[in-house]
């Protein structure tokens, strides 16, 4: 399909909101990675419009870095749930579905297996980003189903250590010794190991980072949507704060994101030989087509 | 009145550099326009003042990181029209 349905005939365009008309003239669609990516991010008009996400959100920024690194934006439907993240990811360009909370990933399965029904001579890509709570805790079974089933999409999960969008109350992936609203004396028991559980559920391609380089953290994102156009289940767990609840102040955010990537959120990539494979062939086809 | 950062932009051309567009965490605020500006060769950052929401961290990346000092924040007053 081409992209004409989406572009107004000139005279109409002083009738139409100012956001969709610069979307229209300046957005990613249809355009080369290499023009639109992460790099050239601030010459472009992104995809994720004003939000009401905190000041100095690192959750917002990953967010922003996720919906740039699209490979295909205009064929991509991503699938949120209750939490903060789904403040901007519903402000986006993108389809967005909002499940009911925690089924982001049963949601996911269907859809997926509808497009390619649909779809069968189009690559459409479906990714869900949801929180700590919506996918280790509450959604966990359909999360883990979901990988066990062997479905073809990408799984983000935006982990900010704590239940942030409701006051502040202790997550699964809170750390040991957190004391957060409802473990005044110190969570009892460590983080989930989500990355160990995501290799063992069958995910061909699982990342844990903390995102302070944007084109690793870009690069992540991109493998984790071409490993689930062809393999099967992909994660990443990205380490995105809670400035709020953990009392960081909005300049230091940055700095905060680097030191837990020197700890707990030091950069993990696994994959199965077959992604592997896969990623040498379009990585080296790619540097092709540059030189 | 509330704070945004605002960009020198005759000390910012002089550097070829759009480290702070890469790391605002606000979508279409801290822009990058690359034509040439006040005589240097290079383009410079930009701020669009109503989406900035005064987190501070271009600040962090161009005074801490980079020494720089190109951007601050500086306290607006909406224009009352």
């Amino acid at each position: 399909m081409s992209l004409k349905y989406m572009t107004p005939a000139s005279k109409f365009k002083r009738y139409l909101p100012k956001d969709y008309v610069e979307l229209v003239d300046y957005g990613p669609f249809g355009k080369d990675y290499s023009e639109v990516g992460v790099k050239n991010m601030g010459t472009f008009k992104e995809l994720v419009e004003e939000h009401p996400m905190c000041s100095g959100c690192w959750m917002a920024y990953y967010i922003k870095i996720i919906f740039a690194s699209l490979p295909n934006p205009e064929d991509t439907v991503t699938i949120g749930t209750a939490g903060c993240g789904r403040l901007a990811i519903s402000q986006a360009a993108v389809p967005f579905i909002y499940g009911n909370y925690g089924d982001q990933n049963a949601i996911a399965s269907g859809l997926t297996r509808a497009f390619r029904q649909r779809f069968p001579d189009r690559q459409k890509d479906v990714i869900t980003i949801a929180g700590d709570g919506g996918m280790m805790d509450i959604g966990f079974s359909m999360t883990m189903h979901a990988w066990f089933r062997r479905e073809k999409f990408t799984t983000i999960m935006l982990d900010n250590e704590v239940y942030g969008n409701t006051g502040g109350q202790e997550s699964g992936m809170s750390v040991e010794g957190a004391v957060l609203k409802m473990s005044p004396k110190g969570k009892n028991f460590g983080k989930m190991p989500a990355t160990q559980l995501a290799i063992t559920a069958g995910c061909v391609y699982v990342v844990k980072m903390s995102p302070t380089n944007i084109n690793k953290a870009s690069k992540a994102i991109r493998r984790a949507i071409f490993a689930a156009r062809k393999l099967g289940p992909t994660f990443i767990h990205a380490y995105t704060s809670c400035n709020i609840e953990y009392s960081i102040p909005t300049p230091d955010v940055f700095r905060d994101a680097k030191e837990k990537e020197k700890g707990r959120f030091a950069f993990e990539e696994y994959m199965t030989p077959e992604a592997k494979e896969l990623f040498a062939t379009i990585e080296s086809k790619k540097k092709r087509e540059v030189s | 009145m509330y704070y945004v950062a605002k960009v020198n932009s005759e000390m910012c051309s002089t550097y070829k550099c759009n480290m702070c567009t890469l790391y605002c965490p606000e979508a279409n605020t801290l822009m990058y326009d690359k034509e040439p500006k006040h005589g240097n060769e290079n383009g410079t950052s930009w701020v669009d003042e109503d989406r900035c929401k005064g987190c501070a961290i271009c600040v962090y990346v161009c005074s801490d990181l980079l020494n720089r000092d190109c951007i601050e924040m500086a306290m607006v007053t909406p224009d009352e029209e």
